[in-house]
């Protein structure tokens, strides 16, 4: 280990591999590219039904599956305490320097985070949604991420506006938060080789069917598009509790041949529907950033989305259609991408995918994140029990007593289990293979997948 | 920690953007903080400024209702003490106008105040008496909500008038008949005339309505105002 800028890293977070998503995704992504240039990297995450214990994923990636069974939306029972004993364990049997985590809807993450914290390690936070201000969940759930940054090393959001967003919610300061987006494996989404070809138009959407995602104004601007466009059909994938609505509007406007639905489309076969089609529609009512976007982007497609949250960040202009989240104006925008369509090259989009996203980029901007971080200074508890004080009147006093319980259990732990008792775990380090692409690790991600 | 590189102010550099592709933008930071943050951000659109004097006004309709109460309580006291004769209480009323649309508060509220007036019935001496007080009583309840709507619309000086009134003979008959009862009624009502008042007008100062591009998109009510504007132009 005569390299000092390596770095050993536990990535914290509920949602993780066998579960698909944009978090899920992120981290293994920025795992496998850690990895690859040359750090330590463990992720730490809780049991999903059978699989349980330590695995090892591709690139010698180990996945440390934590017994908690999940209690709500994917998350472990929030006990305060119950993780502190397992956490020490992984930290010093990995020697971690650094913890990061993610998504804050995760308990575990915070919870991590926490006892991190009082262990005395640095820690890095990535938020990866947009949450509001006025309801009764985000208030709560804005006060725990308050008490999780107050003493933080450093933040990432994965937008501008997220950054805006999540310096609102916790208070911290702008400067220790960075602006570093996720980005899409380019060697696996690429365009179908020949365009698919005829006079029809296809447009495809690629979404969760609920409220949130937008599937009311798809109901809305579905029968509007195909009143006006005979040649244009569209192609649904997605399952969720809007499914039904959508049915019901294809009855109604007798579409069964010119709207598909797909239901739930596993994540191996995305590309194949993505190719299918001329133009990617997103009508999420708020998002972060849209990997949806990204992924149809790198296909070839022309994508038409609503202008919300980071979304207008995401792509340069002419890639990209944007539209007020109203049904009026979607249809507008949706005539202005069958318009612009024949000058658009997916070849050319695609090759200029390449050169704006990438993995490897974002694992080299988070590791001058990770080199930041521990070079922040150590403080004692006094100091850092006065940040948590700054949370408020009341929420100041009880952090602070979470946290010195927290110190106290783990001075006791020390007594009990002592550090050096905990055997370490030697350094296997597999020869990389310098050849094998991104794409290959992602095949593999779903070659396991499709196993189980 | 060091954040600040040292810039070099040269024309040449590009200017800052606020998009997410491209990678790290040349000559700045990933936790570069531009002047254009947060210039997105909305505080308290929606919160109304509120006029001490006009709460103070809309808060007297509130206290017409306790004075109806114990203006009752007082009937059905006189009439236990039989210093009330009970063909007094058979005043013919027109009702000004069917109750349109019963809720469920007024249900519980109109029941409430049948059985509170069947108890004070039960102490009574006779049957004409339990009739004409469950008959005063069913009478000032109903029709004291739309009395009162009918006068605010008609004018609002004489609704004014009106609700002083109305406090002032019940303060007077109070007072002659239990003076704590009297101590308590004029406590609450300054309560709900003045001191709730100053206390809303208080803390709305702690409103913090924060608004921005990061909130989710109401597009249904845009749609729902927009049909209301088109059923009204129709009709």
């Amino acid at each position: 280990m005569g390299d000092s800028k390596r770095h050993r890293i536990l990535m914290v977070s509920d949602f993780f591999y066998p579960n698909f998503g944009g978090v899920e995704n992120h981290i293994y992504l920025l795992s496998q590219c850690l990895l690859k240039l040359g750090h330590k990297v463990v992720v730490m995450t809780h049991a999903y039904g059978n699989r349980s214990g330590v695995r090892y994923m591709t690139g010698g990636l180990k996945v440390y599956y934590v017994p908690w069974k999940p209690f709500l939306l994917q998350n472990t029972l929030p006990t305060f305490y119950g993780t502190l004993p397992i956490i020490r364990t992984i930290l010093i049997r990995e020697q971690i320097s650094l913890v990061h985590g993610h998504q804050a809807f995760s308990t575990l993450c915070h919870e991590a985070l926490m006892h991190a914290r009082t262990m005395g390690y640095k820690v890095v936070f990535t938020d990866h949604s947009l949450y509001g201000f006025a309801d009764v969940g985000s208030i709560h759930m804005n006060k725990v991420l308050q008490f999780t940054l107050a003493d933080v090393s450093q933040a990432i959001c994965v937008s501008h506006t997220s950054k805006e967003n999540t310096v609102l919610r916790s208070g911290l300061p702008p400067e220790k938060v960075y602006v570093i987006p996720n980005a899409v494996d380019t060697a696996m989404f690429k365009p179908a080789a020949e365009r698919p070809s005829g006079n029809e138009i296809t447009i495809v959407v690629i979404s969760r069917l609920v409220y949130r995602k937008g599937a009311d104004l798809l109901v809305e601007v579905i029968p509007e598009v195909c009143r006006m466009y005979p040649n244009v059909r569209f192609i649904v994938g997605g399952d969720g509790p809007k499914r039904v609505r959508l049915e019901e509007m294809r009855e109604k406007h007798s579409l069964q041949d010119r709207v598909e639905m797909l239901g739930a489309v596993p994540h191996a076969q995305v590309r194949s529907v993505l190719i299918s089609g001329h133009i990617f529609l997103n009508s999420s009512l708020t998002e972060a950033f849209c990997i949806a976007i990204l992924e149809a982007a790198s296909c070839g497609l022309l994508t038409v989305s609503t202008r919300v949250g980071g979304v207008p960040e995401v792509l340069p202009d002419d890639m990209i259609v944007l539209a007020e989240p109203d049904p009026t104006d979607m249809v507008q925008a949706i005539k202005k991408a069958i318009s612009i369509l024949p000058m658009i090259d997916p070849q050319d989009m695609h090759n200029r995918m390449k050169k704006l996203y990438d993995w490897h980029d974002v694992a080299k901007r988070t590791e001058i994140v990770y080199d930041r971080a521990l070079k922040c200074s150590n403080q004692s508890l006094l100091e850092r029990l006065s940040r948590y004080l700054a949370c408020g009147a009341w929420a100041g006093k009880l952090f602070c007593l979470v946290m010195i319980i927290d110190f106290l259990l783990w001075r006791l732990l020390q007594l009990w289990k002592p550090a050096e008792d905990i055997e370490v775990v030697p350094d296997i380090v597999l020869s990389l293979d310098e050849d094998r692409g991104m794409s290959q690790d992602f095949q593999a991600f779903n070659e396991d997948h499709s196993l189980r | 920690m060091d954040n600040n590189i040292a810039e070099n102010p040269s024309p040449t550099r590009a200017k800052w953007r606020k998009v997410a592709y491209g990678g790290m933008q040349p000559g700045f930071d990933d936790n570069h903080t531009d002047d254009s943050f947060l210039e997105g951000m909305v505080m308290n659109a929606n919160v109304v400024k509120r006029d001490m004097l006009k709460v103070m006004q809309d808060s007297v309709s509130i206290s017409q209702y306790p004075c109806i109460v114990v203006l009752v309580g007082l009937v059905w006291n006189y009439t236990l003490r039989s210093t009330l004769d009970e063909t007094s209480l058979l005043i013919n009323r027109r009702a000004p106008g069917a109750l349109k649309n019963p809720t469920l508060t007024s249900f519980i509220s109109l029941n409430v105040s049948v059985v509170a007036s069947v108890f004070i019935a039960s102490r009574l001496p006779s049957r004409l008496h339990v009739f004409a007080v469950m008959l005063f009583s069913l009478q000032v309840f109903l029709f004291a909500p739309l009395v009162t709507y009918c006068i605010k619309k008609y004018s609002f000086h004489l609704h004014l008038c009106f609700s002083f009134s109305l406090m002032a003979v019940t303060l007077a008959f109070v007072y002659t008949l239990h003076r704590l009862l009297f101590v308590l009624l004029l406590g609450l009502l300054v309560f709900v005339t003045v001191v709730c008042p100053y206390w809303l007008i208080r803390m709305q100062e702690y409103k913090f309505e924060i608004n921005g591009p990061w909130d989710e998109a109401n597009w249904l009510s845009f749609v729902l105002i927009l049909q209301i504007k088109i059923n009204s132009a129709n009709h």
